[in-house]
Formats: C-alpha cells, sequence, structure tokens
C-alpha cells in the first residue's frame, strides 16, 4: 500500500499543503484505523487494502455523465474540474470560500479529529490536493437547485473535499454524486456549516462499477434553528463506507435522514451515523434501509448522543433491512446514550425477508413473480428516493434500481 | 345431486383432491363440480380445509397436491403458476385481503387488469383508460376514488379491504370467483354493499363458490349448492335449505354425516 508506506515514512514533498502535512503527522502514529474499535471491526479489512491499493490521481479525468445532460435551472458542479465559480444574483450568492477562509475551518476541524472516528477525512484530507477541494458560501433565497459530482478514474484512488456554509436564512436544494469508474477508489469528505435558520435538503447518490470502492464521510453542523434533511442512496461498491456525524451545535434544529444501501455479490457497504445533540429541543428523525443479496454484506451502525444539556430532544432512528439470500449478510446496532432525563428517544432493527403472502396475493392478481418482486423492491425503495432532493423529476433511480434488482 | 345432466361443460372439475404443507394433509379427496351460472357455498367448522381448498385452486405454491386433479375450462391446471390461473380467469377473495405498503392500489389493479386482458387479446389499458373503467366499477362497491391513491389496502378498514376485493373482481371479469369468507368482519350494510356487487358481477357465464359461516350471506346471495367440508373432505352436499338447517343445528349435527361416512 504506497499511501500507507507515504504516511508512515512522511516524506515531505514540495507541492503538499500545509493540511496535508498536518494530516500525514496525525496519521503517522497509526496510518490504518483501529481494527478492534467500535467503528473498524466489522469492516472487511482485505476490501479496506483493496482501497487503498490504488495509486493517487490528483489530475482531473474527463467522464461521461450517465445522467441528464445540465440543465438551465440547475447548477452543477464537478469536484476537480470547474471549481470557479462566482453566481451572484439579485435574490442569492453562491461563491466560492476563499484559501484563507478554507484554511481556516479545516484546520479548525482537524484539531476536533479523533483519530478512529475521523480517520476517513484524515486520510482524505492528507491526499486532497488544492484543485480537488471545493468550499462554497451560500446564501439569499430562491436558490436553484445544486448538482456537485465527484468521480474516481479507473485504476486510481481520488480524493475530493467539499466543504459549504449555507448563511442564515437560506435554504437549498443539493444533490450530491459520488462515480466510480471500474476498480477504482473514491475518498470523499464533505463538511456542512448551517447556520441559524438556514435549511438544507441533500441528497447522496454513490454508485459505482465493478470493483469500484468509497469512503464517503459527511460532517454537519447545525446552528439553531436549522433544518437538515438527508436523502441517500450506495449501490454497486466492492466495498463502501458511509459516516455520517451530524452535531446540532444549540439543539433547537431539527435533522431527517432517510438512506438507503443495496449490495450484491460479495460487496460490503456500510453507514455510520453520530448525531450529537449539543442544545435542548433537538429533533431527529433517521430510517436506514439496507437491502443484501448473494453473500454480500450490509452494516449500519448508529449512535444518538444526548448529553444532560439536550433536555426535550425528540430522536428516533430505525434500521430496517431486507435479506435476500440465504448466504447475506446483515449487521445492525441502532443505539441511544441518554444522560438528559426528559427527553423522548426511541430506536429499532427490523431484518426481514420478501414477504411470501405478499407475493401470493400479487400473483393470484396476475402478477408475475418477476413483476411483484419488483412491486415489492419498488415500495420498499420509493420511501427512501421520494426523500432525495432534485434527483425525482430528472433522473431515473428508481427505475436504474429495479433494472439491476 | 351434481350428476344431473348439465347443458354446458363445468367451469371447474376438483377431482378426488388431496394436498398437504409441511407433510401434514390437509384435503383428503375433495370432488366439486361447477358449471356456469352456478353459485356454490362451502361451509364447516374453523380449520376443516375450506380455505386451503381454495388457495390450492389458486395455486398456493406453500401446499402440495399429492393425489388428484384440478380441471378449469376441461384443462389440467394442477402444475399452473397462481398468475396464470388468474390471467385465465380464477380468481380468489381473500379471507385477510393483504396489505402492500409502497403500492398504490391504483396501479395494483392497472397492472392486475392489464394483465388479464393481455390474455383475452384485448388492449391493455393506459392510465386514462384505466381510470375511466375503473371509476364505473368503484359504483359496484361504492368505494370512494380516493382509495384508490392509497397503498394497496393499507389502513383500510376490515369492510373497504372486502370491498376491494370485489373491486378487482369486478376489473377482472373472472370466469370462477371463489370468495373465502368475504362476509367476516362486515357490517350489515357492507356485506349488503358487498352481496350487491358479487350478483352484479357474477352472471351465466360465471361460477362463484362461497366460503361462508353464516347464512346471513347466504341470504343475500342463494346458492344453488350448500357442500359441508369436515377433516379435509366435503361430508355432505345438498340445496340452499342445508345452509338453513345447520344455522340451526350447528355444526355438532354435521358429525352425524362423519360417522357416516
Amino acid at each position: 500500500m504506497e499511501i500507507i508506506e507515504k504516511i508512515k515514512t512522511n516524506k515531505s514533498i514540495d507541492n503538499q499543503t500545509e493540511i496535508q502535512k498536518i494530516c500525514l503527522d496525525k496519521l503517522q502514529s497509526s496510518p490504518l484505523p483501529n481494527p478492534r474499535s467500535e467503528q473498524w471491526r466489522l469492516s472487511n479489512k482485505s476490501k479496506l487494502s483493496n482501497f487503498l491499493d490504488y495509486s493517487v490521481n490528483e489530475n482531473y479525468s474527463k467522464f461521461d455523465t450517465p445522467y441528464p445532460k445540465n440543465s438551465q435551472s440547475t447548477v452543477r458542479l464537478i469536484i476537480g474540474e470547474n471549481c470557479q465559480i462566482k453566481l451572484i444574483e439579485k435574490n442569492y450568492s453562491i461563491q466560492q470560500l476563499s484559501e484563507d477562509e478554507l484554511h481556516k475551518y479545516i484546520k479548525e476541524q482537524i484539531s476536533f479529529f479523533n483519530q478512529n472516528e475521523h480517520w476517513s477525512d484524515l486520510l482524505n484530507l492528507s491526499l486532497s490536493c488544492k484543485n480537488n477541494i471545493l468550499g462554497l458560501k451560500i446564501n439569499g433565497s430562491k436558490i436553484p437547485p445544486i448538482e456537485i459530482f465527484s468521480h474516481a478514474s479507473s485504476n486510481s484512488l481520488n480524493a475530493k473535499t467539499l466543504i459549504i456554509f449555507l448563511e442564515n436564512n437560506c435554504s437549498v436544494d443539493l444533490l450530491q454524486v459520488n462515480l466510480c469508474e471500474d476498480n477504482s477508489s473514491l475518498s470523499q469528505s464533505t463538511f456542512f456549516c448551517l447556520e441559524e435558520n438556514s435549511s438544507l435538503n441533500h441528497g447522496v447518490v454513490s454508485y459505482g462499477v465493478n470493483k469500484s470502492n468509497l469512503l464517503n464521510s459527511l460532517n454537519v453542523i447545525q446552528q439553531k434553528n436549522s433544518e437538515y434533511n438527508l436523502g441517500s442512496l450506495h449501490f454497486k461498491f466492492n466495498y463502501a463506507r458511509f459516516e455520517i456525524r451530524i452535531k446540532q451545535s444549540e439543539g433547537n434544529a431539527k435533522t431527517n435522514i432517510k438512506g438507503m444501501q443495496i449490495t450484491k455479490k460479495d460487496e460490503q457497504i456500510s453507514t455510520y451515523t453520530k448525531i450529537d445533540f449539543d442544545g435542548p429541543n433537538g429533533f431527529l428523525d433517521q430510517i436506514n434501509k439496507s437491502l443484501a443479496d448473494d453473500k454480500s454484506h450490509a452494516i449500519f451502525e448508529g449512535s444518538i448522543i444526548v448529553p444532560k444539556i439536550a433536555q426535550k430532544t425528540d430522536a428516533s432512528q430505525l434500521s430496517r433491512n431486507l435479506l435476500l439470500s440465504n448466504l447475506a449478510q446483515i449487521d445492525t446496532k441502532p443505539q441511544l446514550e441518554i444522560i438528559a432525563d426528559d427527553v423522548k428517544c426511541k430506536h429499532g432493527a427490523t431484518i426481514s425477508q420478501l414477504n411470501e403472502e405478499e407475493l401470493f396475493y400479487m400473483r393470484t392478481r396476475g402478477i408475475t413473480l418477476t413483476e411483484a418482486n419488483k412491486l415489492q423492491l419498488s415500495s420498499y425503495f420509493q420511501e427512501i428516493i421520494a426523500f432525495i432532493p432534485v434527483s425525482k423529476d430528472r433522473w431515473d433511480l428508481l427505475d436504474k434500481l429495479l433494472n439491476e434488482n | 345431486m351434481q350428476s344431473k345432466m348439465k347443458e354446458s361443460d363445468p367451469i371447474l372439475e376438483v377431482e378426488n383432491l388431496s394436498a398437504s404443507t409441511d407433510n401434514l394433509p390437509i384435503l383428503k379427496g375433495v370432488s366439486l363440480t361447477v358449471y356456469p351460472g352456478e353459485i356454490h357455498a362451502i361451509m364447516g367448522r374453523n380449520g376443516c380445509g375450506k380455505s386451503t381448498l381454495s388457495k390450492i385452486i389458486a395455486g398456493d405454491p406453500s401446499y402440495n397436491i399429492t393425489k388428484g386433479d384440478i380441471k378449469f375450462l376441461g384443462e389440467n391446471i394442477n402444475s399452473l403458476e397462481p398468475e396464470e390461473r388468474s390471467q385465465s380467469g380464477i380468481f380468489l377473495g381473500f379471507q385477510y385481503p393483504i396489505e402492500i405498503p409502497g403500492v398504490s392500489n391504483l396501479e395494483f389493479l392497472r397492472v392486475s387488469t392489464n394483465a388479464r386482458r393481455k390474455f383475452l387479446n384485448k388492449e391493455e389499458l393506459d392510465t386514462f383508460d384505466f381510470e375511466e373503467l375503473v371509476k364505473e366499477k368503484l359504483e359496484i362497491v361504492k368505494m370512494d376514488h380516493a382509495f384508490l391513491s392509497r397503498s394497496v389496502n393499507q389502513g383500510f378498514s376490515g369492510g373497504e379491504k372486502k370491498r376491494n376485493e370485489i373491486l378487482q373482481m369486478a376489473l377482472l371479469e373472472p370466469k370462477i370467483a371463489i370468495l373465502d369468507e368475504t362476509d367476516s368482519g362486515l357490517d350489515i350494510d357492507a356485506l349488503r354493499i358487498v352481496a350487491s356487487g358479487i350478483k352484479k358481477i357474477s352472471n351465466a357465464q360465471t361460477g362463484i363458490i362461497l366460503i361462508t359461516h353464516y347464512q346471513r350471506l347466504l341470504d343475500e346471495i342463494k346458492p344453488n349448492y350448500v357442500h359441508v367440508m369436515s377433516n379435509g373432505q366435503i361430508i355432505k352436499t345438498g340445496e340452499s335449505d342445508l345452509a338453513l338447517e345447520l344455522d340451526k343445528k350447528g355444526y355438532e349435527w354435521t358429525d352425524n354425516f362423519i360417522k357416516e361416512t
């Protein structure tokens, strides 16, 4: 693993940024995450090793978007390609963060990083060159929907970083798309800061081809009266790991999460979430769905942390899983850590198979077994897909999923 | 009684049918013949095999036919898939209609109807044409249009679920309908609506098998034949007055028939 060797020897390269140097320093003592730690114990070691096997590609490689062409009403950005943006309109503005702003923010974030918990971010920031970091500040109203693409080209490891400040009272729909080509690895780290009264409808759609790998880390800080809605979908990865860390820094904020991962063959896809309530009156409604077929492995680990200061928190976390094969594996662990005494918190997990009674019912109405399966899966997918912004009008996600399952 | 000469060929012939699930015998030699225009009622204690018979005719893969044949319009259908049986005109109205969250009732009904229409070499209906057809059929069961936009049977009351079953029957226009305890859980008004719907849909070319415990459905829809089942067998067949007698005397009365058998 060339990257780990590089981290161990920590050879300074001329064009390394200060951030890269800080992160490499932090990783030097233990370049890999602790495989016995809670966050990494279920992670497939050989697949993680495969993730790190490729050489780092810092250049932008053109790719064909398999999605609808750019539309006039949507702002489309590709990290690494067109990082220059300055849109100042009557009602809103979308501008790049200055280098100083970026530098200051990332350094501040890194100071809070814990080696195991933020290993993916440390790796990302140690590999992300200037061109592959996109920082934006958005303000105003009637902001057009935004699509942001990250792409990994074949036989290489690509690191992309996205940082967005959503200023006071601003509301935006943003779809983030992570695409991996054959035999590639993508390290994607995303940082959102939602200021007071702002609202973000965030979609994450990640999909690969054969032997694609993804480390996708998402860090969100919500100030009071902000609302963060996340709809996510991960599928077709040899190895993918989606880490979500959300902090309601002063409480009084709303978070809604609906996520889904689909695994087939011998793939492993995992979702880890940590929601911190650092103030009172916080709200969370989370549902995570996994669908595992063949010999694949789907993992969900969620934790909700409610300290004493977070009185009147209302949080719900549900993990619903569908096991389609006897050889597939699902691990799920929703958990609550509650210190505050006046809260309403609940969590739960279910693992089931396609419902035989439903199938027979549909078949007695002339619907073939294949169609009945599709209808069942469609109903399973629908709840999540409907929650992914921007995609629903222009993308054919549901058809795509149904055709591939 | 069923041996009398009929003018047309039977729709359904169940011949000496035995079936099991998980190696447990449930049906032990059931025979039943339904001709066009006939209404048959099957009665019997809980667990006697009534619902199993209906599911086996509809093709439930969780049961194995160990002996005997099921013939539909003269063809043996023992090995046909449930969807093939439905498409060719066999309808099973469920005792407990299944809820399918996330699947719109309208779309479900349209896909089902088109599967049947395709079999009948009729043109498949697009959403607009289907809306017209379904609007007309909703009248039969006095259902509100709003039910179509909800998920299949989800959140429906017991009566609404049964009406949705009859709506499906109206759309699929089956040759034979087996209605498994369609009257259970219905109040008097709902029972009348459902019974009137069944009567409107049935005609001289269709056959109906009503599985029921109660005379009140048979007051609304008078059967030509009543069969009493016990322990996986039909132990007595009579005309509609058999149901009245059963209503008066209870199933203990039928124990004597078992002894005679």
